[in-house]
């Protein structure tokens, strides 16, 4: 089967322009039967483009899509259903009210007289599952089950309705190294039965581990194919961003000297359950040390961060920063001693309808050398904002006047890093900040974290990347339910024994005795 | 020219403009339908009233042969203006509302407490101790104040307990309109003394309190037009200055555009909505503030079954001018001007004055389609788009004698 020539999907030559840009610039993707092939690139790199038009929902300028060898028009999304194309978005597309069988069932109901058949579709659903190692409860509710279940569900969803070409968009964003273990084994066994499976991602220790080949592409070009077994990480970085890319984190040894932060029994109630989101969590931060959350998404990270930050109030405990206790002080207050890299940067990181150089200073307008009088010195913001995008190489449109919109997710991820550091406060808390970011813009996040580290600053990084989490940290907390359960050093654990702690499946026993 | 048509300020005004032709072509065509299906008006007289859609800022009556005339009619552009005050000043309640992400659709009730206040110290202080000077400022500022309390309610509502506005502005107009039938139905201010006329509260004059007219009387003979106008426009350039030029409306327009990151960057997300709120119903009082203490309108004070159209309007008129506190002025002047030209329509045609409301519902319907028109502008200007400087403030200069030449244009079409 491996040694058929015959391509089963074939995009030749696709040429895809919007106003102003060209999203795919004469792109080929040849998809083997029965290989994983990886589509690699940075964000806008056209990976989504190309995936939008082979699923019909934009047609290219130039080019021709070729099933088994025909060409084959798709002009909208039913076409590539009728096609067998199907696709595992990042974002599951589930009824969460729904039973995991009527979810499956979803829009290709068997009907007889109008009545749908359960019955055969639970057969056919039992035995796709049994066939492919896909452990699901056909009855529970969705919303019941944990996350990797969701996506199982969505790869029974595709092969239910007997899709031979399988697409998974970032399907391992949202899941523990163990579920994405689980997965690349199911990818692998579907791949065995005879599926071909097209798997966009930018994480390359996946692309590595799973995949046959390798397309990669680079603003909206085509890089080069290659085989998996023929390259190596670096390289295939390099091919992605066009340069040589710093893979690990270069940093020294951390030299932490005084604490700045300093929690202590601090508890901050949900929003979702009348029980606390954080519990009784206790943890300092000195100065010259990146202290990293490590945990699995949902388990109190973002409440224990509202909790510091002043987003939220907090039931019990204090919150002792720089020696003052700021507790129960406003945002305003402990801005004066913190900078917050926030987790949702369209939520809170910036103000969209707002200019760049309006957002560059939303902490800062009224600081005299903003403002005169309470009217604002537009040529000092200006200049100001002209200084952050040169020294942090923030690109837009048209520079400080940019509507932050329209900017791409790096750039104003980028343009929050440059107000925050430039802040110069003794403490910083960065929630997930190179999230949805590409190696590119990883590398220089994760440079300038750490070399305000080096200025002796106090870093407070929270991670879901384990990878992040393993290379930036000099101290981990595993934050699970709420509570801390372990304290280590990222260079005395593996990634497989974290992941059981973000689990739960292992506690620390200086974890229970905090908590 | 690529780049005057490219600026954001360009494509705003053009929009605006576009959508008032749409609305008066419209407008004219209603009226023409109507008069063909009208046994009593002719296709000549059909064909005066779309030409009274068009340009009715400009007939000055007809000649001895039964035709319509034109001019600069002096009493109607004075009229126009005077009945542009309070429109000018609920715009910008709505559009300054709209700027910080509130929908302010209380100003009818802001307008009532603001009528009440005013005339209640107006009439109430004695002029014989008082300077009525002194009066017209006291009542000015008291309305506003009384303005910015009830808007401020529906704000503490919003910040504090997260209910809508839109709700509660509903809510807190209805109860405007009550109260103030309340207050004046046990108060003496009313007046009982005409006795053609019943339910309205004595004019202003009747305690020597009234707007100066600085003037203006003079250019405007015949009209009611008084320094009002002036005080409107003064207001409008103070809150664009406010929105556009001061810390204080950066945080306001923050808090409006993302609640989250204003709290985020710790600006008091919840005092700024509460302020927003009670400026822009300061703006509806002051509004109604002018109209009232001109000296020679009269209120209906038996209201309780009815809001001010004028604070509705503030709507279209806050919509048209893209909420551009300057834009607000054109706009509210155009809006005036439809009214006139309703008038018109009434008193030199056959058409009734029911019709005039249709045709003035119909373009103003349209002129908020000056957002579609806007994006459709965009969408077609993009490429060109990308490096105008932001000049708002000189941009919007032409609207100005533009929306005022449009009627003109329209005239010599006709």
């Amino acid at each position: 089967m491996e040694n058929a020539p015959q391509y089963v999907i074939e995009m030749n030559h696709i040429t895809k322009e919007f106003p102003g840009i060209k999203a795919n610039d004469d792109i080929t993707l040849q998809l083997r039967k029965g290989e994983i092939h990886a589509l690699l690139g940075e964000n806008g790199a056209g990976k989504s483009t190309l995936m939008s038009v082979l699923f019909g929902l934009y047609q290219p300028e130039e080019g021709e899509i070729r099933k088994n060898g025909e060409v084959v028009t798709i002009n909208d999304p039913n076409d590539a259903t009728a096609l067998g194309i199907g696709m595992v978005h990042q974002h599951f597309k589930l009824v969460d009210v729904f039973t995991v069988l009527d979810n499956i069932i979803l829009g290709a109901e068997d009907t007889k007289a109008g009545f749908i058949q359960k019955k055969a579709a639970r057969a056919k659903v039992t035995e796709l599952s049994r066939r492919y190692g896909l452990k699901v409860d056909v009855d529970a509710k969705v919303e019941d089950i944990t996350v990797g279940m969701q996506q199982r569900v969505e790869i029974l969803k595709m092969l239910y309705r007997d899709n031979e070409i399988l697409i998974f968009d970032e399907p391992t964003a949202v899941l523990t190294p163990q579920e994405i273990d689980e997965l690349m084994a199911i990818m692998k066994n579907l791949a065995a039965e005879g599926k071909s499976i097209l798997f966009i991602s930018h994480k390359l220790n996946e692309i590595m581990t799973v995949a046959d080949r390798v397309t990669v592409l680079r603003k909206g070009k085509y890089v080069g194919t290659v085989n998996t077994c023929d390259t190596n990480k670096q390289e295939l970085s390099n091919m992605m961003v066009g340069r040589p890319v710093q893979l690990e984190v270069v940093k020294d040894e951390a030299k932490p000297t005084d604490v700045v932060l300093s929690v202590r029994e601090l508890c901050v109630p949900s929003h979702l359950h009348k029980k606390d989101a954080v519990h009784n969590v206790s943890f300092d931060v000195r100065k010259g040390e990146i202290v990293c959350i490590a945990g699995i998404d949902g388990n109190g990270q973002t409440e224990l961060i509202h909790g510091l930050t002043g987003l939220d109030k907090t039931s019990h405990g204090t919150v002792t920063l720089c020696g003052q206790e700021i507790s129960h002080a406003s945002v305003k207050q402990r801005g004066i001693n913190m900078s917050h890299i926030p987790e949702d940067r369209h939520k809170h990181g910036l103000v969209l309808d707002f200019t760049l150089e309006q957002n560059m200073v939303l902490q800062r307008y009224q600081e005299p050398q903003f403002q005169n009088h309470g009217f604002i010195r537009f040529d000092a913001v200006r200049k100001y904002a002209e200084g952050l995008i040169e020294q942090y190489d923030v690109r837009s449109g048209q520079g400080p006047i940019t509507v932050a919109r329209s900017m791409s997710g790096g750039n104003q991820q980028k343009a929050i890093i440059a107000r925050e550091v430039d802040r110069d406060k003794p403490l910083i808390v960065a929630v997930q900040p190179t999230r949805g970011l590409d190696v590119g813009a990883i590398e220089f996040i994760h440079s300038q974290l750490v070399q305000e580290r080096d200025r002796g600053k106090a870093v407070l990084l929270v991670s879901l990347e384990l990878d992040e989490v393993m290379s930036l940290s000099d101290r981990i907390l595993v934050l699970y339910e709420g509570e801390i359960v372990g304290e280590f050093n990222p260079k005395e654990i593996t990634v497989q024994e974290l992941g059981l702690y973000m689990a739960g499946a292992k506690r620390a026993e200086k974890g229970g005795e905090q908590a | 020219m690529k780049q005057f048509f490219g600026k954001e300020g360009t494509k705003n005004v053009l929009s605006s403009l576009i959508s008032i032709l749409i609305g008066l072509v419209v407008g004219g065509i209603v009226v023409f339908i109507v008069g063909m299906c009208t046994a009593k008006i002719t296709p000549a007289a059909a064909w005066d009233g779309v030409r009274i859609i068009f340009a009715g800022i400009l007939t000055t009556g007809r000649d001895a042969a039964g035709a319509l005339t034109w001019g600069f009619n002096a009493a109607n552009w004075g009229n126009m203006l005077f009945r542009a005050t309070p429109l000018i000043m609920t715009g910008l309640s709505v559009a300054v509302a709209f700027k910080t992400g509130l929908f302010n659709i209380g100003a009818p009730g802001q307008y009532l407490m603001g009528t009440m206040v005013s005339l209640m110290l107006a009439l109430g202080i004695p002029s014989d101790v008082v300077p009525p000077a002194l009066i017209w400022i006291i009542a000015f500022l008291g309305g506003m104040l009384a303005g910015a309390v009830w808007g401020a309610l529906p704000g503490i509502a919003k910040a504090f307990l997260n209910i809508n506005e839109v709700l509660a502005c509903i809510m807190t107009n209805w109860i405007a309109a009550n109260v103030v039938t309340w207050a004046f139905d046990v108060s003496n201010f009313k007046n009982m003394v005409e006795n053609t006329k019943s339910g309205y509260i004595y004019k202003t004059t009747y305690n020597g309190v009234a707007t100066p007219k600085l003037g203006l009387n003079h250019i405007f003979p015949g009209s009611q037009v008084n320094a009002g106008i002036l005080i409107a426009i003064v207001f409008a350039i103070l809150m664009y200055i406010l929105m556009n030029k001061t810390t204080l409306g950066y945080e306001l327009k923050a808090c409006g555009a993302n609640r989250h990151s204003a709290r985020y960057a710790g600006i008091h997300d919840k005092r700024n909505i509460v302020l927003s709120m009670a400026i822009a119903g300061a703006l509806s009082a002051a509004g109604a503030s002018l109209y009232f203490l001109s000296g020679n309108t009269e209120f209906f004070w038996s209201t309780y079954q009815s809001l001010p159209a004028i604070g509705f309007n503030g709507i279209p008129v806050a919509l048209l001018a893209l909420n551009n506190p300057i834009g607000v002025v054109f706009a509210g002047i155009f809006m005036a001007m439809l009214d006139v030209v309703g008038m018109q329509l009434t008193n030199l045609t056959a058409y009734n004055e029911y019709i005039t409301d249709v045709i003035i519902a119909v373009i103003v319907y349209l002129s908020a389609f000056s957002l579609v028109i806007r994006m459709w502008l965009s969408g077609k200007k993009k490429k060109t788009a990308n490096t105008a400087p932001a000049a708002k403030p000189k941009a919007e200069e032409p609207t100005a004698d533009a929306v005022v030449a449009e009627s003109a244009k329209g005239g010599e079409n006709a």
